[in-house]
């Protein structure tokens, strides 16, 4: 009997039920981690000169060697990126003095209230002088320092605040997927030795170019040796802790001792170790930087070797091989980011409300770092599918834990098994979206297309939100959802066509001069400016992304990343100077439903049918909507809108996501690189606040439709209508990636063969071209009576834009929103 | 053997309609049926004429409008109501107010409503115009799907679903009609050859009881459906447990002894159990809700009688 004939029985063990627990109570008394900030501290301040790439590997291996070796009594896995289990990151080079300033050196009244009670993440009075002083001596010597002595003017004048310094700040703008393979199955001891062969290549005939990349590798062997040091730490720990521990859990702990020994250093032999190892490097990576939304890649293609291996052997039942991906899962779950940062304010009246620190963090992907894992896929010669015990049990770990975090992606192909099929969909369904699900027929070769060969095509994994990438060969860091460095909204650009490169909400200037509304003379002319402002905004946005990749080099090297990124090695450059195999960037544009009703309207009842001056709707604009609800009406119910499968509008959202696309990538990214178009939006009520009425009907400040899905009270022609209308842009160029995120009501998934239909609905969509898919299912009443008694609900957990999340820890606007956006009932 | 372009009476149209026979399907609602059961869910689908439909919910307060809907009444069967506060909080508004005695059905206030507060019920259509927004949904039913027709009663409207399934079927597309079987076997005869399944209502075994509940009798019913089973015909067979109704242990079992001496005909039996979701749309349009007074079946009745219908071999399944 497989696994997944038997998926609804098999019983969760107890040491999971109490890891799940242990985590509960974890959320309600959490701890910044400071030692990692402690250590890089002390390391730069005290070698100040030393060249950036060996200063960051001698950063890297005095953590591996100094850090606390943290073993719990009920652990399977060992390990945590900071001192303790659920430590909360952030990074001192690149979170703001200000923030320092402004939490720790308030009075000391106010810090205690904020940081010393009940339900807050405590921070010592020790921890707090610690950080203040660590602080001022960061000042100038931080990213955002380096960033504003080459930053050019133009971005300058753009951002007079510096503002995207300060988005970014807290975290690294992460976004990508190392080598985790190469960890698990060569190990570190096999890349140190290749580091210092090159070196020694180098000794013999140095070459002026040879000497930065000699720096690099000498700063890899800091970082391998680090790293087989501090497994040997652990192991060192493990034979400790055993002295004192019960005969079973001392003959555990010896075994554990033994494997970590071995691994690191050298390939793991069997699905403990594999699993192990990701673990330990992903807390390298956290400890590095928290490079938040990066991905393990295709985890089920190198850890199913090892589990068949084990069963195999008899090392492993089945029902074992579940405990051990249930613990991965939820240790994996224990990265957190502090994101967004809170303030003394909100800190103090969260805890006045009964809130804790984790409920104000809960509701966003910094939950695990952001962190996507892949399952499924298909061999590098496209013959068969990758489809193992790994991928099953993954599935089966989500599906009966009910945690939100990581994200999970589920590649589908021709050779997805029925079984796994029919895993994916329960599983969504329960789960609030996750996995998604991911049409290797579209992405491959939107890849391969973009000059990836389609033996590495086949081999991408997903990172981030819902961003393809090749798995361990592709180096995205300056992507960062493309905002790293200043990205544009296309509702921005529409309110500049319309008011004449004028934002009303802050009567900012735009950078391209053009017309108002009611002095254009047609709707080609206004498709025209339109096409004009997103080249505008391209432009300059790439030029501020080439820039803001600029930073790293050579001051901020990542190596972390590098270590095991395929060709970084091989070519002695760091991933920030363009080591990777592949350099892929990219952009997710916004607000499609928004911009597209908005333009339907221009066209159609100014223009095609008059109904409407051009000055009538202006006017109505520019005063919000102010004195013309007649108006506003007869847009609501007259106009032709995105998502209903019409001409009108699903052809504008063609044109301009086309336009967006091509030109895009007809650009030359970092290193190099591709530039790569997608579609998405994580803040949509948030960015709502930030634009103005638009012709759509919309008033200012409210939210703007979700992603590439329609806005949610236009959608009038049913599911079927908009999965159509959605399809049809061109996901085949968007290698970037994009959402359709369905809300469907429970009593339309809940007969027999529900789950059944709701595959064909998928297919469905991936016939027509659609590259990724994401439903929820809840009522409306279950989430309103979530709003009333969260405690009851915990475990409910939505679909956002590429991650999901826990509802009841949504901020409260957009759980409203959340509510209205269309559900789809039968 | 061409099909013509008849004219027909929509009420709704719905895609994805999971519950509406196998894969996905697009379902389209025939206006007015013959029959006149207690517990109908569909109450807006009874009648043929065009109802108004009333949707306070979207009146924004006939202050702004100016009074469209009430000027546009020949019968003055409009007026403004009481002040009461706006659902965007935005201040008091007077809705519409309509004196349902005093309507005419001349719908003129549809016209004049710019929200669609006041809206038709159903639309005129013809099959050209119906087909070419069904076939929109076309990618979809590859995998198993299709159309549904459904009511009302869908064979009312004869003229109009015959050509609709046979403009279908010629374009290949799968076929469910759903119908509570009340026409003349003629009517079968003809239409059969574009059916590829039928969701077939059997309401009640006993005549007098049929009549009592539907307002008509079975025997055209069991006949059509005798006839259907022996000519090639499919059935996806429903049967609604209303309590105190048709929930009684003889009538389910004759129910059962019936879909079973239609043989291999039967595909599925499917129970559907009373809910209320058809209460509000009763207040919509302005009738009264007759069954206030049950409650759905619990669910040991329901696993009782799905257990009662499998002993007699049948494949059935709780919707």
């Amino acid at each position: 009997m497989t696994l997944s004939e038997k998926r609804f029985d098999l019983p969760i063990s107890a040491r999971i039920k109490d890891l799940k627990a242990k985590r509960e109570r974890i959320n309600k008394d959490m701890r910044l981690n400071f030692e990692r900030n402690r250590i890089i501290t002390e390391y730069y301040r005290n070698n100040e000169n030393e060249y950036p790439v060996l200063k960051r590997g001698g950063f890297l291996h005095a953590w591996c060697t100094s850090r606390e070796i943290n073993i719990d009594d009920d652990d399977i896995f060992v390990g945590d990126a900071g001192p303790r289990t659920r430590s909360v990151h952030f990074d001192i080079e690149v979170t703001p003095h200000s923030w320092f300033k402004a939490c720790f050196g308030d009075t000391d009244e106010r810090f205690r209230a904020a940081w010393q009670v009940p339900g807050s993440v405590w921070v010592t009075d020790e921890e707090r002088a610690f950080i203040l002083d660590a602080a001022d001596w960061w000042v100038g010597n931080d990213i955002a320092s380096t960033g504003r002595g080459l930053m050019p003017p133009d971005w300058f004048e753009q951002f007079p605040e510096g503002m995207d310094f300060s988005m970014f700040s807290g975290s690294y703008p992460g976004h990508f997927c190392p080598n985790y393979e190469r960890a698990v199955t060569v190990g570190f001891g096999t890349v140190r030795k290749t580091a210092l062969e090159k070196i020694d290549a180098i000794k013999a005939d140095t070459t002026y170019g040879d000497v930065r990349s000699e720096l690099f590798y000498r700063g890899i062997v800091r970082v391998c040796d680090g790293m087989i040091a501090m497994s040997k730490r652990y192991a060192q720990g493990c034979r400790d802790k055993a002295a004192s521990a019960s005969s079973e859990r001392r003959a555990e702990l010896l075994k554990m001792a033994d494997a970590l020994d071995w691994i690191i250093e050298n390939p793991a032999r069997n699905l403990w170790e594999g699993l192990q190892v990701i673990l330990f490097y992903q807390n390298l990576l956290t400890a590095d930087g928290t490079h938040w939304a990066d991905s393990p890649g295709l985890i089920d293609s190198y850890l199913g070797p090892l589990a068949e291996n084990d069963i195999k052997t008899g090392a492993l039942t089945q029902e074992g091989v579940q405990e051990l991906f249930d613990a991965f899962l939820i240790q994996m779950g224990n990265q957190i980011i502090m994101f967004p940062k809170p303030t003394n304010d909100t800190l103090i009246e969260a805890h006045n409300n009964n809130r804790t620190f984790f409920d104000l963090q809960g509701g966003m992907q910094n939950l695990a770092a952001g962190m996507q894992i892949t399952v499924g896929g298909m061999t590098a010669d496209g013959t068969s599918g990758v489809y193992n015990i790994a991928t099953e049990a993954m599935l089966l770990s989500y599906y009966r834990l009910r945690v939100a975090e990581p994200s999970i992606a589920l590649r589908i192909n021709q050779y997805t098994p029925d079984h796994i099929w029919a895993l994916g969909v329960a599983c969504s369904k329960r789960l609030g979206g996750m996995p998604q699900f991911n049409n290797d027929d579209v992405i491959i070769p939107a890849m391969h297309n973009r000059g990836i060969p389609i033996e590495d095509a086949r081999q991408y994994g997903v990172f981030g939100c819902v961003e393809p990438a090749i798995s361990g060969k592709e180096w995205s860091l300056p992507a960062n959802c493309g905002i790293f460095g200043g990205g544009f909204s296309m509702t921005g650009l529409l309110n500049f066509v319309i008011h004449g490169n004028i934002d009303p909400l802050t009567q900012a200037q735009g950078t391209r001069p053009c017309k108002k509304l009611y002095e254009y003379e047609s709707f080609d002319e206004i498709k025209e400016e339109f096409e004009g402002q997103i080249k505008n905004a391209v432009n300059r946005m790439v030029r501020f992304n080439q820039y803001a990749a600029f930073i790293f080099d050579t001051a901020w090297p990542i190596l972390s990343a590098s270590v095991m990124t395929e060709g970084c090695v091989e070519s002695g450059k760091d991933v920030t100077w363009g080591g990777a195999k592949y350099n892929g960037h990219g952009f997710f544009i916004n607000a499609i439903g928004t911009v597209a009703d908005s333009l339907s309207v221009i066209k159609k009842l100014c223009f095609d049918e008059q109904k409407i001056t051009t000055r009538e709707l202006y006017d109505a604009l520019a005063n919000n909507w102010e004195g013309a609800e007649m108006l506003r009406q007869k847009i609501l119910n007259e106009g032709e809108f995105y998502g209903n499968d019409l001409d009108t509008p699903d052809q504008i959202v063609e044109w301009f996501t086309n336009y967006y696309a091509d030109y895009y990538m007809s650009k030359e990214g970092p290193y190099g690189g591709t530039l790569n178009p997608g579609s998405l939006d994580l803040f949509w009520v948030a960015a709502g606040k930030r634009v103005w009425a638009t012709p759509d009907g919309r008033r200012a400040k409210e939210p703007l439709s979700h992603s590439s899905d329609p806005t949610q009270s236009a959608v009038k022609n049913g599911p079927l209508a908009y999965v159509k209308s959605v399809a049809k842009m061109p996901w085949y160029k968007m290698r970037f990636g994009g959402a359709i995120n369905l809300r469907l009501d429970a009593n339309s998934v809940n007969s027999d063969d529900a789950e059944a239909k709701m595959r064909e609905l998928i297919e469905t969509y991936f016939d027509l071209g659609g590259i990724q898919f994401h439903f929820t299912v809840a009522d409306t009443s279950v989430m309103r009576a979530a709003q009333k008694s969260p405690k009851d609900y915990q475990d409910l957990v939505v679909r956002i834009a590429g991650f999901s999340a826990y509802f009841t820890h949504l901020p409260r606007d957009v759980q409203d929103n959340y509510i209205e956006r269309y559900e789809m009932g039968v | 053997m061409d099909y013509q372009n008849v004219p027909g009476r929509v009420f709704d149209l719905q895609g994805y309609s999971v519950h509406d026979g196998p894969g996905i399907r697009t379902t389209v609602y025939l206006k007015g049926c013959p029959l006149r059961c207690v517990w109908c869910h569909s109450p807006e689908s009874l009648k043929y004429s065009i109802e108004l439909v009333y949707l306070p919910i979207k009146c924004i307060g006939v202050k702004l409008c100016e009074s469209a809907c009430i000027k546009s009444c020949p019968q003055g069967a409009i007026s403004e109501g009481v002040a009461e506060e706006a659902m965007d909080k935005s201040g008091m508004i007077c809705k519409a107010v309509v004196d349902r005695s005093q309507c005419t059905g001349c719908l003129a206030c549809t016209s004049a409503c710019i929200t669609k507060a006041l809206s038709p019920a159903a639309w005129d259509t013809d099959v050209d115009e119906i087909c070419a927004r069904l076939l929109k949904d076309r990618p979809f039913f590859k995998r198993g799907g299709g159309v549904s027709i459904c009511g009302g009663e869908a064979l009312a409207q004869f003229d109009f679903t015959y050509n609709l399934a046979k403009r279908l079927h010629e374009c290949a597309i799968h076929v469910c009609l759903d119908t509570t079987g009340y026409t003349n076997l003629e009517n079968i005869k003809a239409i059969a050859p574009f059916i590829n399944l039928y969701l077939y209502d059997l309401k009640h075994m006993n005549p007098e009881m049929h009549k009592r509940l539907t307002g008509v009798s079975n025997e055209k019913i069991l006949e059509n459906a005798r006839y259907l089973a022996k000519n090639g015909g499919k059935f996806y067979i429903r049967i609604p447990i209303i309590p105190g109704l048709t929930d009684d242990e003889d009538n389910l079992s004759k129910t059962a002894e019936f879909c079973k001496e239609l043989g291999n005909a039967v595909e599925l039996v499917q129970l559907l159990p009373f809910h209320e979701v058809g209460k509000v749309k009763y207040e919509r349009i302005g009738l009264e809700y007759q069954l206030s007074s049950i409650s759905p079946p619990d669910d040991d009745f329901m696993n009782k009688t799905l257990a009662l219908f499998k002993s007699y071999g049948l494949h059935v399944q709780l919707n």
